[in-house]
């Protein structure tokens, strides 16, 4: 009893923090059958939902935009667990590292993807570079990589994106690791290799997780990125959702409450398995 | 053996450069290309270079629509920073005396606003900011910034107070400490680093958010993001490439002072 | 202190879900609606309405995405507008599907007037906006300048085939074009046959966007291999749309090997198309407005030596409108705006390709001698298509739902989905 009554209040606070999610939820709930938004018509159905669901692009969205954010959070990860590995100690060249890597940080993902496009299009400065040194003739003998459909200018940007911000936790991970379990360690005769593979990997990916997976969301829900930089088919799901919002049928726009409420799910999804496998570790 | 010795040292050698150099590239090239961009003429396939150059779209700034929506960034992105950072500190607070199984559930509670897509988010924060009247407003803008800048930082808090013990707070109290003395000299103090990262995170989730400004905006409220993009899709590559620049150089600065400043502590719950 | 600020956030947060959740609220009703406010203004001598609006600020959703038409708003039409009438304008973004679902949710959240006064509309926005009731009126034929319009054209006088009714007022009128660079395309395609063969000579080397410019490519395309305008006037049929529809995507199939990346993928917007053809990876851009050409190249967009390009099988024109939302708070204001956006001055500033080159909706006959001189000595100034070739290409808009259903079908269609 007493241990409820604790929990009752900062429960109601995350529920507070949560709510203008559960808001919306709620409306595109109601948007999804029809009875709220616009070309609404005002009574309960799920045609809407049946239809968005059992449509291939649909399916193909969601694996797609699954298949860019995963890839881009990984190799983000690598690189960042990599550079704080690398570059952690109090060196001068290893400061310089650690600043080089989280200065682009503040770079939105607008900015990212519209100087990718500037650096990756068939006629961008990249393949202006082969066609000086002879590479290449034309724009068309670039290999495509925008607007392409393995997605590699949209993974390469969301990846130089999210590298800094996962540095800076990567780096501050590193620093408060505790020093006394590797102490314990090396005094119990372990070997570099073997502190790295028992303690310092897994302290730091523990303490990245968290991160991880908001880059992961983020990167499945960013729009500005992937309008960009993204093909027409597959066309990412955040994409495919603005694409219906903005349908010129009236009657196909609450489509996009349903796509909305698919990416909730996503992202959902993400959240409640990171909380699963950290009650794991901790248990 | 020497030899071996002297290729493992040459190699060590090589490649913490090699990263170094390809960090160096990855992290100054593209503002390099802005810098280019927002100054070159004509600068066409298959120029390396622009084919000339002009101050024009830098001297536009002062009497254009991007000097006024730097300022509206600038103020949103403060204002956001500080009421998330207020709000957020007495959450994360409380969230970190709740036990394993109703911890994890509001932290993952916490963590939705943080990771919903902001398309999904926008919807229902535009009927909740309708409802009170605040369609396309500042206001209405700074609350849907604080949406996900609050999540953010209650999850910096949560994972700060988790890690900490009470025992300074319990000793202050036990010495007759009000609740305000307690902030004031126990916690605040100790806080500094991570008030200065959330400070800073919250700041960035509002500065480059577009699409919450976008839609709870409802195209009144010009930050400088939107402008870019609407530069951007009107292709206006020089005056796009200087809102970009504007975006990124300030903050960066921004940034790194503030970072100086605060004491270097966990940035994120481990 | 950490209580207060506690409640205080937890309040506010629920109050807002309180309010969202109970929602569907249609206002106070005892609030005056901006169309009785119209009716009663039609009823007043035009000066009253002036006095009603001096001194008044009228928000204008607009589409922003074009540097020249910024600068003319936000320079010479707000300035005109102060000095005139002390009105301040403030144009702020928004067109198209946006507006109508913004205005839809300020109807479900009926918090009596909303926020902009004035729309820019066209086509199956308009539509969509009548069939919502989002739009207050009748009150276009009020207005002073309304006289001059050109109410013989089928292209103002009918918005996509509809009838404004007086819930809009015309302001600009356009038509489209495609776009070549003179030196790489010395010898363009004139008809949609020669383009196919054109397209099919020079693989890869022609698109087109995914936004409605696009689309009313396909429309284009869809008049010329589907029997001319006249088969799909009056009116929206699915017979005819099923004609008009193998017609376009049969054209398409034919050629769609040959486009940039093999037909797999399209510029998202006109944007990024003119990126493509300035940066010669495309030879083709194009745009829905001619003259737009002329500014682009001013703006160092496009390459000194692009030109437009008119389709002999008829390309598409159409007129542009304002509207006043249901829930504007400033209709008088936002009938003097409309008003001075009808004047011979402000028609003819626009017209200036110098300025932006949008086409003036007035019948220049039926202006003064001095007024009319004007026009003539402008349109005989301006380098690009001559009026004449513009007018005998010209062919109008039919009705949006042939729009909405070749948009869907093209979206199915390039994602290999049934249609």
């Amino acid at each position: 009893m007493q241990r409820a009554a604790l929990a009752l209040r900062p429960m109601l606070l995350a529920l507070v923090v949560a709510s203008p999610v559960l808001i919306g939820v709620l409306y595109a709930a109601l948007a999804s059958v029809g009875v709220a938004g616009a070309g609404a018509s005002g009574h309960v159905a799920l045609d809407r939902v049946v239809d968005v669901l059992s449509t291939r692009s649909t399916w193909r969205a969601i694996g797609w935009s699954l298949y860019v954010s995963a890839s881009a959070t990984l190799l983000a990860t690598l690189v960042a667990a990599a550079v704080a590995m690398r570059f952690g100690t109090i060196r001068r060249t290893d400061r310089a590292a650690r600043v080089l890597a989280t200065f682009p940080l503040p770079v939105p993902h607008l900015v990212a993807a519209a100087t990718a496009l500037m650096l990756f299009a068939q006629s961008g400065l990249l393949a202006r570079v082969l066609f000086a040194v002879g590479l290449i003739d034309v724009p068309a003998d670039m290999p495509a990589l925008v607007y392409d459909r393995a997605g590699v200018g949209l993974i390469l940007a969301l990846t130089w994106k999210e590298i800094p911000f996962l540095a800076v936790v990567a780096f501050a991970v590193r620093h408060s690791e505790h020093d006394a379990l590797s102490e314990a360690a090396r005094t119990l005769g372990a070997q570099p290799a073997q502190l790295r593979r028992l303690i310092t990997w897994p302290l730091l990916w523990r303490g990245m997780a968290p991160a991880v997976i908001a880059v992961f969301a983020f990167a499945l829900g960013s729009y500005e990125t992937a309008v960009l930089l993204a093909p027409v088919d597959p066309a990412p799901l955040a994409v495919l959702t603005m694409e219906r919002f903005a349908d010129p049928s009236l009657a196909r726009r609450g489509d996009a409450y349903v796509l909305a409420l698919v990416g909730l799910a996503l992202a959902a999804v993400a959240v409640a398995a990171h909380e699963w496998a950290r009650a794991r570790w901790s248990a | 053996m020497n030899s071996t010795r002297a290729t493992h040292a040459a190699r060590r050698g090589v490649w913490p450069t090699l990263a170094l150099a390809a960090l160096a590239v990855s992290s100054l090239l593209p503002l390099l290309v802005l810098l280019l961009q927002s100054v070159g003429v004509s600068w066409r396939w298959p120029l390396l270079l622009p084919e000339a150059y002009t101050t024009i779209a830098w001297r536009a700034i002062a009497g254009a629509a991007l000097g006024a929506a730097a300022l509206t960034s600038t103020l949103l992105a403060l204002a956001t920073a500080i009421t998330s950072v207020l709000i957020a500190l007495p959450v994360g607070r409380a969230l970190a005396t709740l036990r394993t199984p109703w911890r994890h559930v509001a932290a993952a509670l916490v963590f939705l606003p943080v990771a919903a897509p902001p398309i999904a988010l926008g919807a229902g924060l535009q009927v909740a900011t309708l409802q009170l009247g605040l369609g396309g407003t500042f206001a209405a803008v700074w609350m849907a910034h604080c949406v996900p800048a609050i999540g953010y930082a209650s999850l910096l808090f949560l994972g700060v107070f988790g890690a900490r013990d009470a025992h300074d707070e319990e000793a202050a109290r036990s010495l007759g400490a009000s609740r305000a003395q307690v902030w004031r000299f126990v916690l605040l103090p100790t806080l500094r680093g991570p008030i200065g990262d959330a400070l800073a995170i919250c700041f960035l989730v509002s500065w480059a958010q577009v699409a919450l400004t976008l839609v709870i905006g409802g195209g009144a409220v010009r930050a400088l993001p939107i402008e870019v993009l609407a530069l951007v899709r009107a292709g206006q590559d020089r005056e796009a490439a200087v809102g970009a620049l504007l975006l990124v150089v300030p903050a960066m600065l921004a940034l790194s002072a503030l970072r100086a400043g605060a004491r270097r502590t966990t940035a994120l719950p481990a | 202190m950490s209580r207060v600020v506690m409640n205080a956030c937890m309040l506010s947060v629920l109050a807002v879900a309180g309010l969202a959740a109970c929602g569907g609220d249609r206002g106070d009703a005892t609030q005056l609606t901006t169309t009785d406010e119209l009716a009663e203004l039609s009823a007043l001598p035009w000066d009253s309405v002036v006095t009603r609006a001096r001194g008044t600020r009228v928000t204008w959703r607009m589409w922003r995405g074009d540097p020249a038409i910024n600068a003319f708003i936000d320079g010479w039409v707000a300035e005109q507008l102060r000095e005139r009438y002390e009105i301040t304008l403030a144009a702020v973004e928004g067109q198209g599907a946006e507006l109508v679902n913004q205005f839809v949710l300020e109807r479900e959240a009926g918090r009596g007037r909303g926020t902009a006064s004035l729309v820019w509309i066209n086509g199956e926005t308009f539509s969509q906006m009548r069939a919502e009731s989002l739009l207050a009126g009748p009150w276009a034929g009020t207005l002073p300048n309304s006289r001059f319009v050109d109410s013989a054209s089928p292209i103002i006088a009918r918005d996509f085939e509809q009838d404004p009714a007086g819930f809009e007022s015309p302001w600009g009128a356009v038509q489209f074009a495609l776009i070549y660079d003179t030196v790489r395309t010395p010898e363009p395609p004139r008809t949609i046959n020669e383009l196919a063969d054109w397209i099919r000579a020079h693989p890869g080397r022609f698109t087109h966007d995914q936004s409605f410019t696009g689309v009313t490519f396909l429309k284009l395309l869809m008049y010329a291999r589907g029997g001319g305008v006249e088969t799909f006037a009056g009116g929206f049929t699915e017979e005819r749309y099923a004609r008009g529809r193998s017609a376009v995507f049969g054209w398409l199939d034919s050629v769609r090997g040959n486009f940039w990346r093999g037909g797999e993928t399209y510029p998202p917007d006109v944007a990024a198309m003119h990126r493509l053809f300035a940066n010669a990876e495309i030879d083709f851009s194009m745009s829905n407005n001619q003259h737009d050409v002329l500014n682009k190249v001013r703006q160092g967009v496009l390459p000194p030596t692009a030109r437009a390009l008119l389709l002999r099988d008829g390309t598409i024109a159409n007129a542009h409108y304002l509207g006043i939302p249901f829930n504007a708070p400033n209709a008088a204001g936002a009938m003097v705006v409309a008003d001075f956006l009808l004047s011979p001055e402000a028609q003819l500033r626009k017209l200036d390709p110098d300025v932006w080159a949008d086409g003036t909706v007035l019948d220049v006959s039926r202006l003064s001698a001095e007024w009319r001189g004007r026009f003539t000595a402008l349109e005989q100034a301006t380098v690009g298509i001559p009026g004449d070739s513009l007018r005998r290409y010209a062919r109008p808009e039919v009705a949006p739902t042939y729009h909405e259903r070749l948009q869907t079908d093209w979206r199915a269609w390039v994602r290999g989905e049934a249609r």
